[in-house]
């Protein structure tokens, strides 16, 4: 049936028309292809690291220190609820600054150390350091605190040298006991600290918040601020343009280096806006040529189509003969689009490893879905202007 | 009672005071036994409808075979209005139920001969193998013309060529329209003595209509159109 068919219902003369839907669907398809694979590129560059991760999604914002700032760089409140409401920011807390006098020595001969000192506290979900002891209330003599690494390789690698003093490991200084003293309004007051973990993400040495707020109250120091001139926030990418832009209009500033991706997250956006909307565009464009080139084969063979149905064929079997003419070119041209993609995918790969970048060699599960997607929609208009073309013939 | 009675209507075609919408003044001052009248045609009956010029011969034909609704009065198949068969039974009835000789042929003129009865062969379940083409050809006298474009047979050809596509599907009527205007009377009998044989083979019945009188089958009716 199918081979008299094939011989009654020609495709339509315009071969050139033909081909150049072809081209152009190849081509569209390739661009929004090309689109959704940088972009998962990008998101593998951004999120394939874990450890990066939880370095790069909290930022400790400050107010760029400058001649205007001078003497009152605070962040007030309106400054952290504007921050709360904007879209890139997931959480704000205050970093608390203690405002007493304090310092740290060691109990041990051997070891003699003692050093002035001042705290920070931050909300416990910050704290990226799990450990028991992270806790304190009244009763307690014992402080524990989080220090940052740089403390620690500071200390390895240039003071211990300087000082002719031994290295020492994380494991080491977290079974030290120091005596930390702190200044109040009713004289000094001598408690047990202990470093109970390391972290990369607040520069500045941590103790419970509990315990920085009972300190706070008792220094006597009402002279102090009140207002905090650190925050810290969580992002789901700190390399989000609108974060920097944000940061920058309103003189806040962060570690650079964690929103360094910002300008390549610029670039890929403009790269990835581009390549998608043309490739939609032109998506539209080969489906309206494709569409026009069914509709006048079917046109150009509407009384041999009258004939077959007056004769006994149904409308649905010339549908399905219809639709296995036109539909398999369509199936055709997104696998070659998906080879392209992937050729240029695995050579992407190659060029970008010399760069130390790393990304996938072959083409990412998003591609391959939007490509299905693609399959879906060419065989809806396919089926949908067939079935329309057909009907209209009875 | 009920599966004979059943058995009974099965494609029976039964017409209510059918009259076309075109027509229907001047067919109206005629005498027919068919327009506007009550008629039940019953499987297996062999009938020849006389029908002189202008008495809306071809229009009765197509009416029957649903390519017109311009007409009042109704068609029934199976008790079925036929106004109600949507495009896709319709499709399953020509398949299977009601072939047709058009009087204007209705061939694929740019596929051979035997492409336009393969054609009718293989649109449904085939009822006969292939060769059963070069068969019935033979018996007509059209098996050297089959590989021929149906465009470049002769009239009296494509009116046999015509006939074997009828004859090759499964059917319980069959039309005809003037099936053998172009043949002679030696190949009208062959070809009426096959018609007469693969209706007989399926306890098939057939409407012809023709200009005059003949007696090319054993007609169980004769009706004036």
């Amino acid at each position: 049936m199918n081979k008299l068919l094939k011989k009654l219902i020609k495709a339509a003369s315009g071969r050139t028309r033909f081909v150049m839907a072809v081209i152009g669907l190849s081509v569209a398809l390739i661009l929004i292809f090309a689109a959704v694979q940088v972009q998962s590129n990008y998101d593998e560059l951004l999120h394939s690291k874990t450890n990066q991760d939880s370095v790069a999604n909290f930022l400790v914002l400050n107010k760029v220190l400058n001649k205007d700032t001078y003497g009152h760089a605070s962040i007030s409140n309106d400054d952290i609820t504007k921050l709360k409401q904007q879209s890139f920011v997931d959480e704000v807390g205050i970093l608390t600054p203690s405002r007493y006098k304090a310092s740290v020595e060691s109990y041990s001969n051997k070891f003699p150390f003692s050093t002035e000192i001042s705290f920070e506290a931050v909300p416990s979900e910050f704290i990226d350091v799990n450990s028991k002891e992270w806790n304190w209330n009244e009763n307690s003599n014992f402080i524990p605190m989080i220090a940052p690494n740089m403390f620690l390789d500071f200390y390895n690698f240039q003071f211990s040298f300087s000082q002719n003093l031994p290295q020492l490991t994380q494991d080491v200084v977290k079974m030290i006991v120091f005596k930390v003293n702190i200044q109040t309004a009713n004289g000094k007051i001598s408690f047990n600290g202990r470093i109970v973990g390391f972290s990369d993400r607040i520069t500045s040495l941590l103790v419970p918040q509990s315990f920085m707020d009972w300190a706070n109250q008792y220094s006597g120091n009402t002279q102090a601020t009140q207002q905090p001139s650190r925050v810290i926030i969580k992002t789901k990418d700190p390399g989000n343009p609108l974060l920097v832009q944000y940061l920058k209009d309103n003189g806040l500033t962060t570690d650079a280096d964690k929103t360094r991706f910002s300008k390549y997250r610029q670039i890929v956006n403009v790269v990835v806006n581009i390549s998608g909307g043309t490739g939609i565009i032109m998506l539209v464009f080969a489906l309206l040529i494709f569409t026009l080139f069914i509709q006048l084969t079917i046109a150009s063979c509407k009384s041999e189509i009258e004939l077959l149905i007056t004769l006994g064929a149904s409308p649905k079997q010339l549908q399905r003969f219809l639709i296995k003419q036109f539909y398999p070119s369509n199936i055709i041209i997104i696998v070659i689009a998906l080879i392209i993609m992937s050729v240029l995918q695995f050579v992407a790969h190659g060029f970008l490893q010399q760069q130390n970048i790393f990304v996938s060699w072959f083409i990412s599960i998003t591609t391959i879905a939007v490509a299905v997607a693609m399959a879906l929609i060419l065989f809806l208009t396919n089926y949908f202007t067939i079935k329309k073309y057909i009907a209209v013939k009875q | 009672m009920q599966p004979l009675l059943y058995i009974q209507l099965n494609m029976q075609l039964v017409l209510q005071n059918i009259i076309p919408v075109p027509l229907k003044e001047k067919l109206l001052q005629r005498s027919s036994s068919i327009w506007n009248k009550q008629l039940l045609f019953k499987k297996g009956e062999w009938i020849k409808i006389n029908a002189p010029s202008g008495s809306g011969k071809t229009t009765f034909i197509h009416t029957l075979y649903k390519l017109r609704n311009d007409y009042e009065g109704t068609v029934q198949y199976d008790e079925k209005d036929i106004r109600q068969i949507n495009a896709n039974d319709l499709a399953v009835y020509r398949q299977q139920k009601i072939s047709i000789v058009f009087q204007d042929l209705r061939l694929f003129p740019n596929i051979t001969a035997r492409e336009n009865i393969e054609l009718n062969r293989v649109m449904q379940t085939p009822l006969y193998e292939e060769n059963k083409i070069d068969e019935m050809a033979e018996i007509v006298g059209v098996a050297g013309i089959l590989q021929q474009r149906a465009g470049l047979c002769s009239y009296g050809e494509q009116q046999r060529i015509a006939i074997i596509r009828a004859l090759i599907q499964p059917f319980d009527w069959l039309l005809m329209d003037e099936p053998f205007s172009h043949l002679d009377k030696d190949n009208i009998a062959k070809a009426a003595a096959l018609i007469a044989a693969e209706c007989t083979k399926r306890n098939a019945g057939f409407i012809l209509t023709d200009l005059d009188e003949d007696a090319h089958f054993n007609y169980s009716r004769k009706l004036l159109l």
